[in-house]
Formats: C-alpha cells, structure tokens, sequence
C-alpha cells in the first residue's frame, strides 16, 4: 500500500505488518478465504416453530439497516460508511469491508410477517421469524403412475 | 437496541489480571482452544496524533473482550457469544462461533500510558498516540 519511508521517520508500522504476516501464517490457516468472505455473514437457526437470523454487521447503527420480510425470503440492506475527515493516504491498512452491501436469503419456509421482531445489539442483527401458520410440516401421500 | 451506552470506555491493563495462563516471552500464543480462533479483519489509519486501529468485533462486548498490552505485544481477545438460545439448530451458517484473537507488535514511538480504547456497534477503535520526539528519538539509538 505505502512505502517503508513515512513521515519523519515515526512508523510504528512496520512491526505491524511483520507481526501480523506472522500470526497470519501460524493462527490463520484460512487468510486467504477472510478477503473473499460475504458481508455481512448471515447464520440461520431453527427453534422451535421459529427460525432465527443472525448477522455480523459492525459498524452500523440500528437506523442504517433495512430489514424486508416477505413470505419466505429476508432482505437485508444497508451501507457501511468510511469514517468521515480520514485521507485515503493515510490508511496503513485496509481490510474491513465498506460500501453498499445486499443480502437476500430463502427460507425453507413461509414466515408470518407480522409476528417477526428484529434487535441489533453490539453489531449482531437478530432477527426472530415465526413460521407461518399454514407452513408447518404436512405429510403428503406419493403415488406411482400407472 | 441498546442506545443507552453508544460508547464504551475499555480499560487498559498493562499486563494486569491476564485470564489466559501467562505466557510471558511468548504473550502472543493462545492456549490450545476447542473453539475457533477468528482473526478480525483491521483498519489503521494514522493521524498527525498517532495511529487509530480499527477492528470488527461484532458480538463483542466491554464484558468479554480484553484488550493486554504486555511488553510490547498489543493483544485484542473476544469471546463470541452464540447469537442463538441453546438447543436451536443451525441449518445456515457462514460465521464460526469462537474466539477473537489478535495481536501487534508495538514500537516504541507509540506512548504506551495513553492507549485509549472504544467499543461501539461490534466496533473496536483503539487510539495509539504518538510518543514525544525525545523519546522516540532515544529509542532509535537503541535498535
């Protein structure tokens, strides 16, 4: 990104980046997948009659995500803001994502809408979603042609 | 939502009260862990100040996150609380429930007794000021 020299001669910097290639090699045996992940990681459970969604967003504050529910899918939307007065030359180093940013997930079933509830707490979005009343498991008889 | 306290102040121990068994020379090891180890992605930007570092630290919070300046090795470690209740299955998942861990090297232009840090929104924002030009200038004699 930036050459060694760096103003005056202050560059704390460069231990930095020697340590964290080297922690990099010895803890992260995945480093190469962090840059090529998904924003936000969305993980998905069932409990109960409800599924549950969880999404690691930082940085955002609960009025900057856009939450749509309808039927069986989850539309997820926002935009993660670079802090503002911040040169772009003055990064040492660049690796959280930041932009526009989408997600749209399909549930296995329909949800109702309106009993879904939502909490953004510590950049975590939970979001609760009660299947829908007419979506629980039913057993449908198979018959062979002929 | 938890607006009450949009900002959290982190305290910084100088190798006080440390939870992992002491490693001492080699303070950048983590014990064996049955969970995995996450490395959060980083931002550091510098300023005429000193340098800012920037960490997504999503579920993180003031109770389980530790922050140990030990010698100079700056180490950042968060316990990733299940977003889930117990006993509800993952059918989905594209982030590990583990552990946070991070650690710098720092040198010795960074004033140690000023290291501030902030937690907001899975955000963890740590302020390393620059260290006065005499001592900064010593320490180069050193290396």
């Amino acid at each position: 990104m930036t050459g060694p020299d760096w103003r005056g001669g202050w560059d704390p910097f460069h231990e930095f980046q020697r340590e964290m290639g080297r922690l990099f090699q010895s803890f992260d045996p995945f480093q190469s997948l962090r840059h090529i992940r998904t924003f936000p990681p969305i993980n998905i459970y069932v409990a109960g009659d409800e599924f549950l969604l969880a999404a690691q967003i930082p940085g955002l504050a609960p009025d900057e995500v856009e939450l749509t529910v309808t039927s069986e899918t989850v539309t997820l939307r926002g935009e993660r803001k670079r802090p503002e007065g911040i040169k772009d030359d003055s990064y040492r180093r660049q690796e959280r994502f930041m932009g526009r940013w989408s997600r749209t997930i399909t549930l296995p079933d329909r949800v109702d809408e309106s009993k879904v509830s939502a909490q953004f707490v510590d950049g975590v979005l939970t979001v609760r979603l009660p299947r829908a009343e007419g979506a629980r498991p039913r057993h449908i008889a198979v018959s062979s042609p002929s | 939502m938890s607006e009450a306290h949009p900002s959290i102040r982190v305290p910084l121990g100088p190798s006080s009260t440390p939870p992992a068994p002491s490693g001492d020379a080699a303070a950048g090891e983590v014990p064996p862990l049955a969970r995995p180890t996450i490395t959060p992605p980083i931002d550091i930007h510098d300023g005429p100040e000193g340098l800012t570092l920037e960490a997504d630290l999503p579920g993180a919070t003031e109770e389980n996150l530790i922050i140990q300046l030990e010698h100079n090795v700056l180490s950042l470690d968060a316990r990733l609380v299940a977003p889930a209740p117990e006993g509800a299955r993952p059918i989905h998942q594209e982030f590990p429930l583990g552990d946070y861990h991070r650690s710098f090297i720092l040198s010795d232009d960074v004033d140690r007794e000023r290291i501030t840090a902030e937690l907001k929104n899975g955000v963890l924002k740590v302020f390393l000021p620059k260290a006065d030009r005499a001592r900064a200038r010593r320490i180069e004699i050193k290396s």
